[in-house]
């Protein structure tokens, strides 16, 4: 359907005509390849998602009312997305428009002495933590990296990332939110609801925290959320990153009260004892399986090209016969990433004595060649911004995780042989088939601290394919189908890879009803779905949203 | 190339939009972090990288056509390259300028093309500028200047105008200095005055591949029938032309900028500083001479893929990403100026921000290209520093328009014409 010329002219009267298009090749950008990335169905190859009727970009909280209150007038469903990083923030279905949230890019407030942020949509991570830092603070960094919308993970995802166990999840750092809701109103959730400040997100003053997150979030599936305050944290470094070095293989040498180490262990148990106990310590800034991103057999090699600016992916297999690098890549076979920072110098000493201890009761180390300088630094950098973690794709273009585990460290090491080692066999020979890369089977990336202190990690297992290629593309998802069917058996239930497939089809479009009533009836706690049905029926009596918010008759 | 074969790019960029913020690495504060001018002006995605492959997917499956707005997003590009350094911080098979360039060449072909372009290139294959000028009057600049004159008389080292130099009476001296510095230091230096013609890199960016081959044809004939070993310009644009395009079509000239002459000169001790200049300066990266300023490295290759599925090329294909860049030598000229303090901007090197004028915007989007100078003056500003140095006289003079627009005091110059203050 096309929008009646009547409700083009009302929508180009609220944002003004330089300031909405329905131009076909403009719209074709607003869609998104399903043959891509951390989606979470698929891949499936040559789809998209469907095309909306026309994108706006909304200048103000104001604006998107209008629009807002005018889709609820003629029953038009709207979509709002800020940095696109994936298939979540685009429509699911016709009679859609898609709300670009760019020109809404302003980070409002800075509030040094009492540790908060105010932002529009568009701020990104990168840039409130440039600003962040020159105040000594921080922001918590979620996994998307440095590209991504802080507004859009704290309010409408999960916000989890590399230095969660010291910065918190993103919704835990919401302090406030201003909320255009799905009927067009505008709340003010928390404190500065009642005019006293952007400071609590649970009062005083409305306290709808819970209810405008939902579950794990909106998904751009519940109105539109155009300010939001954040929670910062104590920076002790340098008030700019003092980054060296020709790209990709920037640098940034520290003060010493800043390190990183890639640590190596000698089993899953022990690799799973010091989880225990960095959190027991309360040590660490950023603490990740990062680089294993890359495949088992492959990460010392990426490490070398990431690191060098003379190398390139085709130096991979030359690189992979190098008696160093392969020295390497053996003693980060069980490993993780941790970045240590000492607010005082008998913090840091503190915290390095610490490590030492429990690397000597687990028979852990310090991976030597990632001690050495230029690659300390470069690992180092990439830990603190995030702003490379779109290497997620850097073999093929495509990548998704499967298995995602999550839970206490123990989950993916107790079993025997242990589940990391089950799911890395299992892999291994579907990558002997030749359609997604071979990287040795256990290429699990995700948080040592999944949550603020510690307390579980969060495993998902990359899968590397090439999105051009049909026969890759569609043996990936042949592998994904076997992975959950793995995963089904083994009392594991279905992994990462179909965690969206309540919610998007294989067509691009919303899943079919009894489809997503029977995904949903099959997980932990329905009961929670059938109260956000309340939520939904209440806030949003016109469904203008998609099924990315999660409800059950 | 054609089009055609970039859809692999098409379809493996993951759309993660770092094509339009500097290397976030780099990121220094919320006001100077993006990269692309194109998005940061006109705001839809299309205006991006990511935008421009999925256009041109789009239009190659038939899912759209050419309207208005399609010949808009193809053309409102300054070409500048910063999304080409940005994806590639993480990519190394995606080649987003490349496939813009395509994309140009195919709209011209299929006469999808600007007004404002179509008279300066109807007015280049008369008089062999992009100035609207007269051929005749092309060696104007060089008027009185004691200098040899190309094919008449031989000279190791042809100095190249360019047309900017060659016409902008306000800019023109920066020529005329650098040829007397690298005359008076010794240099075997020649000119060919009216017989020069453009370089054709201007054309290529606007996306006329048939009018720059023309030109780069008859400028490597002149050239080599004039036993011409080595090229210098003051042009970014044209260094940029000579050092990358030009290889491709059989010239084997040795291509250097003016400031890396002037750099050698300098440490050689064949120019001596005998003045001071008291000046807080800032420089400007041009982006055909920083990012686009790589060598030239010879490649005929094919795809293939290595554990199973990662993309590779056989044989090792150059990976240009800015790395290797133009940047010390005009850095190394002004730090030796004696009384010159240079404060470095946020965004510098690979990462500079453009001046606005290339890929045809100066001519055919002028608030556009504006704009983008006006936020490069707003950053130059917030160093402190009294002036902006470049190494290019199309960024020279957009920056000199926009501090007129802008009524502003930021003075503007060339590197040549500092050097040339302290001697």
């Amino acid at each position: 359907m096309t929008l009646s010329r009547e409700v083009y002219k009302e929508l180009e009267d609220i944002v003004n005509p330089e300031n909405i298009s329905e131009d076909p090749a403009v719209l074709d950008c607003y869609r998104y390849p399903l043959s891509h990335t951390a989606i979470h169905i698929g891949p499936y190859y040559r789809v998209y998602t469907p095309r909306g009727e026309a994108v706006l970009l909304p200048g103000s909280a104001e604006e998107v009312q209008a629009i807002v209150k005018l889709c609820n007038k003629y029953k038009i469903r709207f979509k709002a997305s800020s940095t696109f990083w994936s298939a979540w923030g685009y429509p699911c279905e016709d009679n859609t428009i898609q709300l670009d949230m760019r020109r809404m890019d302003k980070i409002l407030e800075l509030d040094e002495k009492n540790m908060f942020a105010v932002v529009e949509p568009h701020v990104i991570e990168a840039t409130l933590q440039a600003e962040a830092m020159k105040v000594g603070l921080n922001t918590h960094i979620h996994g998307p990296g440095a590209s991504c919308s802080c507004l859009a993970s704290a309010t409408a995802l999960g916000g989890l990332g590399p230095d969660t166990a010291y910065m918190g999840h993103h919704n835990e750092n919401l302090l406030g939110v201003e909320w255009v809701m799905p009927d067009g109103e505008i709340l003010r959730v928390g404190s500065v609801g009642s005019g006293l400040g952007w400071f609590c997100c649970d009062g005083p003053g409305p306290s709808l925290k819970g209810l405008v997150r939902g579950m794990v979030g909106t998904n751009g599936a519940m109105g539109v959320f155009t300010k939001c305050a954040l929670k910062l944290y104590p920076w002790p470094g340098p008030a700019t990153l003092p980054v060296e070095g020709r790209p990709p293989a920037y640098k940034a040498v520290l003060p010493d009260n800043i390190k990183s180490y890639t640590l190596g262990f000698p089993t899953w148990k022990a690799w799973a004892d010091s989880c225990y106990g960095i959190w027991e310590a309360g040590i660490g800034y950023v603490a990740h399986r990062q680089f294993s991103m890359f495949g088992r057999d492959l990460k010392g090699a990426m490490v070398k090209i990431l690191s060098d600016p003379t190398k390139t992916l085709s130096d991979i297999k030359e690189l992979l016969e190098d008696p160093e690098i392969k020295k390497m890549t053996e003693d980060m076979r069980r490993d993780y990433q941790i970045v240590l920072a000492g607010m005082t110098p008998r913090d840091i000493e503190w915290q390095e004595k610490a490590l030492d201890l429990i690397l000597e009761k687990t028979g852990g180390w310090k991976v030597q060649g990632m001690l050495e300088p230029d690659r300390h630094n470069w690992s180092l950098l990439y830990m603190l911004r995030l702003g490379h973690k779109n290497l997620n794709l850097v073999y093929g273009g495509g990548y998704d995780g499967c298995f995602g585990l999550g839970g206490t460290p123990d989950f993916g090491t107790s079993e025997e042989p242990e589940r990391v080692e089950q799911v890395t066999a299992f892999k291994c020979e579907w990558e002997k088939k030749g359609n997604i890369v071979a990287s040795g089977g256990d290429a699990m990336m995700g948080g040592i601290g999944g949550m603020g202190g510690g307390g579980m990690t969060m495993w998902e297992n990359f899968t590397h394919f090439d999105p051009h290629n049909k026969a890759s593309t569609e043996g990936t998802m042949e592998f994904f189908d076997a992975a959950t069917d793995y995963g089904v058996k083994k009392g594991w239930g279905p992994g990462m890879e179909k965690m969206n497939a309540y919610a998007r089809g294989r067509d691009g479009r919303s899943t079919a009803k009894e489809i997503r009533d029977r995904i949903l009836e099959a997980s932990a706690q329905p009961e929670a779905f059938r109260y956000q049905r309340k939520i939904k029926e209440t806030f949003n009596p016109n469904d203008l949203g998609d099924a990315y918010y999660r409800t059950l008759d | 190339m054609a089009l055609e074969d970039y859809k692999a790019d098409m379809e493996r960029c993951s759309q993660c939009s770092y094509c339009k913020w500097i290397p976030f690495d780099q990121v220094k504060s919320w006001r100077f972090a993006k990269g692309c001018p194109s998005i940061a002006y006109s705001n839809f995605l299309s205006y991006s990288a990511r935008g421009r492959f999925a256009v041109a997917l789009s239009l190659l499956n038939g899912q759209s056509t050419y309207t208005d707005r399609v010949v808009d997003i193809v053309y409102k590009c300054v070409t500048c390259g910063s999304c080409d350094v940005a994806d590639k911080i993480c990519r190394y098979n995606l080649e987003p300028l490349e496939m813009i360039h395509e994309l140009r060449f195919r709209l011209v072909e299929d006469g999808q093309l600007l007004p404002e372009h179509t008279a300066v290139i109807e007015h280049l294959r008369k008089e062999n500028n992009m100035m609207m000028k007269s051929g005749a009057e092309r060696g104007d600049w060089a008027k009185g200047l004691d200098v040899k004159h190309i094919p008449g008389e031989s000279a190791e080292v042809l100095f190249h105008a360019g047309c900017r130099f060659s016409y902008d009476e306000e800019l023109r001296e920066t020529a005329r200095t650098a040829v007397t510095l690298l005359r008076d230091a010794g240099v075997d230096v020649g000119i060919m005055g009216k017989e020069e013609s453009c370089c054709g890199g201007r054309t290529y960016d606007m996306g006329y591949k048939e009018d720059f081959t023309r030109l780069a044809e008859n400028n490597i004939k002149a050239w080599n029938a004039a036993g011409v070993k080595t090229i210098v310009t003051s042009c970014a644009d044209c260094f940029h032309a000579f050092l990358r395009l030009y290889p491709p079509l059989g010239a084997k000239f040795e291509v250097l900028h003016t400031v890396q002459f002037l750099d050698r000169l300098i440490k050689e001790g064949k120019i001596k500083f005998t003045k001071t200049v008291p000046l807080r300066i800032t420089y400007h990266d041009p982006c055909h001479l920083g990012r686009q300023g790589e060598p030239y490295v010879p490649w005929k290759g094919k795809e293939k893929k290595v554990k199973n599925q990662i993309v590779v090329y056989e044989p090792r294909k150059p990976r240009y990403n800015g790395a290797w860049g133009v940047y010390e030598p005009p850095r190394d000229v002004l730090k030796s100026i004696p009384g010159l303090e240079l404060v470095e901007m946020e965004r510098i090197r690979e990462y500079a921000w453009c001046c606005g004028a290339g890929g045809g915007a100066r001519e055919a989007y002028p608030d556009f290209s504006n704009w983008t100078a006006t936020e490069r003056l707003e950053e130059a500003k917030s160093t402190g520093a009294e002036a902006i140095v470049s190494a290019c006289p199309w960024c020279e003079r957009n920056l000199i328009d926009a501090v007129s627009a802008a009524g502003d005091k930021m003075k503007v110059f060339d590197v040549a014409e500092l050097v040339r203050q302290a001697i």
